[in-house]
């Protein structure tokens, strides 16, 4: 029950609780012994990162106007044309 | 060869169509669906275009790659002006500030956009039931699901309302519809092209690919998304597929074709699907093909790993929803009860199971036994493929191991919906590129090369084709 509890605040979602369907699906995985189901498969790390030299360096993109504009008419609320933030009360 | 693009723009130059004329009938046919296939319907845009269009071609100046050529976009994609909810509550009334590099390449190219379609939201989901804006039906059969996550997309290729659409595959989410509909949908390797401006599901298997009634047209689409791009840091330079593939090939009947064994003996596969695809086998041999029977891991240990995978990576993509600075906001008395008041009330029920899924698997306890487990699952995935494609040119599946389930069957029993996407889920870990073509079973044949094999993809679906 311990461990159950944080997914609630980990999730932000009121009254979360492990689904049991997923909980079966997490189980197929648990209960698979290697040696058995994956037998003779050895592991490869394959190729889906990118190396570090093939990073491009870090780069400030000005965003346009228009972007600017519709950014701020997707900000949840508004008040006599300000941005209203969230509610932040500091909790010891 | 087949190209509903090619005949399209042969339509405009000999002047028997207008660009305006004919996306108002596509629009006029879209309004009219009762497949509920739109959440967004770019009635006032597309039109705008059409008639630049029209002018552009009386101008004689030539037709772009896709002048005129009316597409649909899953609602997945930014499209700048444009709403794009993922199919989500939260999100319903947000407008994309920017438009995704890969629907730019079309628009570039000339495409017109005619909907914002209907997905599971986020793409989370494999029957297209998991929406804000209401299930989507089948385009064959409407009291049957279409498939998801693209199933609006693979509807509306189906119906011709579009010419193509664009999907998005994270573990089978263009393929399974495109199956379930009897189109070509397909899901290129990872990296071929550039995921910016894609809402993020899974993002180390997310792919763009194309749903299209016709082969070719998936080869000039494909050529047209791929490429470097510096806002997708996973993404490579792939090279140019020619038209000529096409043409007839002797060495095509030399290809080794490999199929994994275990698929097609599990007690989850139809029987139908079953014996359609032991005789398309049968049919390859005949015409010279080498077959070859291969081993891979068992279907559900792999739909398992999958939805591991994905439901930690889309816990934390979709932690950023939270109502701070975009999407719905209820406000709560603290930030933090604002956050789970607005993902409470905003969140499809499928969607908060994956993300609680998500961070379950990653919390202390489970990431050793389970999480852990499905990443090293992976690599061994990888290295699989690696071995079988030393040996065989191409591997052919079953798409979906059932024919599509009527409406509401998948919300009764999930594990159902988990285990459709036990073909498909595998290639996608692997970062394979493998297309759905509509040939062989009742929901089609995924035909799969190793990384960056598209054209040989393209090629053998045209041979088989012709044979079958």
């Amino acid at each position: 029950m311990e461990k159950l509890m944080p997914l609630e605040l980990l999730s932000n979602i009121r009254g979360a609780r492990p689904s049991p369907d997923v909980g079966k699906l997490f189980m197929i995985i648990k209960d698979a012994l290697p040696g058995n189901d994956v037998a003779d498969h050895e592991e490869i790390s394959g190729d889906l990162y990118v190396p570090l030299e093939d990073l491009r360096d870090d780069e400030v993109i000005e965003s346009s106007s228009m972007e600017k504009e519709i950014i701020k008419e997707n900000f949840p609320e508004r008040k006599n044309d300000y941005l209203v933030v969230s509610t932040v009360i500091e909790e010891i | 060869m087949d190209s509903e693009i090619l005949k399209i723009h042969e339509a405009y130059r000999q002047g028997s169509h207008t660009c305006a004329g004919l996306i108002a009938g596509r629009i006029g046919e879209l309004e009219k669906s009762s497949h509920n296939s739109v959440n967004f319907l770019l009635k006032d845009m597309a039109m705008e275009m059409a008639s630049a269009a029209d002018d552009r071609i009386r101008s004689g100046t030539g037709l772009r790659a896709l002048e005129g050529i009316p597409f649909g976009i899953k609602d997945v994609y930014m499209l700048q002006g444009i709403n794009a909810s993922g199919s989500s509550g939260i999100l319903k009334n947000y407008k994309a500030p920017y438009t995704a590099t890969a629907i730019r390449k079309l628009l570039d190219a000339g495409a017109i956009p005619l909907a914002k379609e209907n997905c599971d939201c986020f793409g989370h989901g494999s029957s297209n039931e998991n929406s804000y804006f209401g299930p989507v039906r089948n385009a064959l059969d409407e009291d049957l699901v279409p498939g998801g996550s693209s199933g609006g997309s693979a509807v509306n290729v189906a119906k011709g309302f579009t010419t193509f659409s664009i999907g998005g595959d994270t573990g089978g989410s263009i393929r399974q519809p495109s199956g379930y509909n009897r189109v070509y949908g397909l899901k290129p390797t990872y990296g071929r092209i550039s995921r910016y401006g894609l809402m993020a599901y899974a993002s180390s298997t997310d792919c763009v690919g194309p749903i299209s009634r016709s082969l070719e047209d998936i080869r000039l689409l494909l050529n047209i998304m791929s490429g470097k791009d510096a806002r997708d840091q996973t993404t490579f330079e792939p090279a140019f597929i020619p038209g000529d593939i096409f043409s007839d090939d002797p060495n095509t009947r030399k290809i080794r074709i490999g199929y994994y064994r275990n698929f097609i003996e599990s007690d989850n596969l139809d029987g139908k699907i079953r014996s359609d695809f032991i005789r398309l086998l049968n049919v390859l041999k005949d015409n010279g093909n080498e077959v070859e029977e291969l081993e891979f891991f068992d279907d559900k240990l792999l739909v398992s790993a999958y939805y591991v995978l994905a439901m930690a990576e889309t816990a934390s993509n979709l932690a950023r929803l939270d109502g701070s600075v975009y999407g719905e906001r209820v406000a709560g008395e603290s930030i933090r009860d604002q956050y789970a008041l607005t993902r409470s009330e905003n969140l499809t029920g499928e969607t908060r199971k994956r993300i609680v899924g998500g961070n379950q698997v990653l919390a202390h306890g489970y990431a050793e036994d389970i999480y852990q487990k499905a990443r090293s699952l992976r690599k061994m995935i990888t290295g699989s493929f690696s071995r079988d494609f030393r040996r065989v040119g191409i591997i052919l599946s079953p798409v979906t191991p059932n024919t599509p389930p009527p409406l509401g069957s998948s919300l009764k029993n999930p594990m159902v919906m988990y285990l459709s996407d036990a073909y498909t889920v595998g290639f996608s870990l692997g970062g394979l590129p493998t297309l759905s073509a509509p040939l062989g079973t009742g929901t089609g044949i995924q035909i799969t090369a190793e990384k960056n094999g598209e054209e040989s993809i393209l090629k053998f679906a045209k041979y088989l084709k012709d044979i079958l």
